[in-house]
């Protein structure tokens, strides 16, 4: 996924948010919602899930802000903190589902069939994602969706470039099981 | 299936499509939100506050019990010119840290502990000041009109009328700013406004 260059007009629009103007910060939202509800919806699976962890990610970075330095484009920070947000919420979901396992079960087999997906393919490979661990699947969307490199990768989630490199290893493995029958068709 | 294949696979899969109306709106409704009531770096600010604030109320307490071990216990019915909770700025920082949520800001023999609701729904109305010596211990504390507090051992309810008139009910007696009291002999009283609604 493209990102936007650290360009003067994402600088100038950081400063004025920074200053408390909502509106400039509007605008950055405008210009990364895509990727980071993207992300988001990668992580789980859900539109309004998605847009709700969004959102979150964007009031945290607005709260943030000041501590955003520069040394980072500002969509690879926006994107380390949707990331750790989704990890807490799969968390989050996890402890809810163990209590309300039989509705926990009815939500994820009715969780894709129909959420928009632009093929058979995509909602085969969104079906797959979801059923890595979390944190397999936060290293396959850093690396695989957003191009990050194992090391950028390691550090948004706050581990070694080894642990990735693991993480990416065993979620291809798995991924080749899940979606064997598709590298078929396309064949 | 090879590396190559599978990351292949997996970048063909897009997500769903987001509607051009919800894209529209997202960037909106987050603004309207932070217009609302989120500003760049509240976390931090709000924490720098909260501290600042403990330690004006650290620094309060230790004044009160200073002054009250150098008055001598002698003097404890007297009632202080001048003291933390008369202070409506003090009031006022408390009332904006926690808007429509303090029930009460009490000063005890403990020394001082804010009484908040759970919920946000204390009425904005003027802070009312009270202080109530029994003889031996005195409290003050600054509530709002409705508000029943638990203070000095007893449950004391706190009304006040559109002309600044306050009625205290408690226990062991019925107080009225307008002189009707029914009230223990050692009991003594002091309520008042301070100042304009918050």
């Amino acid at each position: 996924m493209a990102h936007m260059a650290g360009s003067d007009d994402e600088s100038k629009l950081i400063e004025q948010s920074l200053s408390g103007d909502p509106e400039a910060y509007g605008a950055l939202v405008n210009q990364h919602q895509k990727m980071i509800r993207a992300i988001a919806f990668r992580m789980t699976g859900s539109l309004d899930d998605a847009e709700e962890l969004a959102q979150d990610a964007f009031l945290r970075a607005y709260q943030q802000l000041a501590v955003f330095n520069g040394s980072s484009k500002f969509s690879t920070w926006l994107c380390r903190i949707a990331i750790n947000l989704s990890l807490d919420w799969r968390r989050r979901e996890s402890r809810r589902d163990e209590i309300y396992s039989k509705w926990a079960a009815d939500a994820v087999s009715e969780n894709h069939p129909d959420v928009g997906f632009p093929d058979e393919l995509s909602r085969r490979v969104q079906v797959a994602l979801d059923l890595l661990p979390v944190k397999q699947r936060a290293a396959v969307v850093l690396t695989i969706y957003e191009n990050q490199s194992h090391a950028e990768a390691a550090k948004n989630l706050g581990c070694t470039e080894a642990t990735i490199s693991w993480r990416v290893f065993a979620a291809r493995q798995k991924l080749k099981r899940f979606l064997k029958d598709l590298a078929h068709e396309q064949a | 299936m090879n590396k190559r294949e599978l990351e292949s696979i997996l970048k063909k899969a897009l997500p769903p499509e987001i509607s051009s109306e919800s894209l529209e709106m997202f960037p909106r409704r987050l603004v309207a939100r932070l217009k609302h009531n989120d500003s760049p770096n509240r976390a931090v600010r709000n924490a720098s506050l909260r501290l600042a604030w403990a330690f004006g109320l650290a620094a309060c307490v230790v004044i009160v019990f200073t002054a009250s071990h150098w008055r001598g216990r002698m003097e404890a019915e007297a009632i202080p010119a001048k003291d933390c909770l008369a202070s409506i700025k003090l009031v006022r920082e408390m009332v904006a840290m926690f808007p429509n949520q303090v029930c009460a800001i009490v000063e005890d023999d403990h020394g001082l502990h804010l009484v908040l609701s759970d919920k946000d729904d204390v009425p904005a109305s003027p802070p009312l000041y009270v202080r109530i010596c029994d003889g031996k211990h005195c409290s003050s504390f600054v509530t709002f009109s409705g508000q029943e507090i638990q203070v000095a051992g007893q449950q004391v309810t706190v009304l006040s009328d559109s002309q600044g008139g306050i009625i205290l009910e408690g226990n062991r007696f019925v107080w009225s700013s307008d002189g009707e009291n029914y009230a223990e002999k050692n009991l003594k009283i002091e309520a008042k406004t301070l100042g304009a609604t918050l």
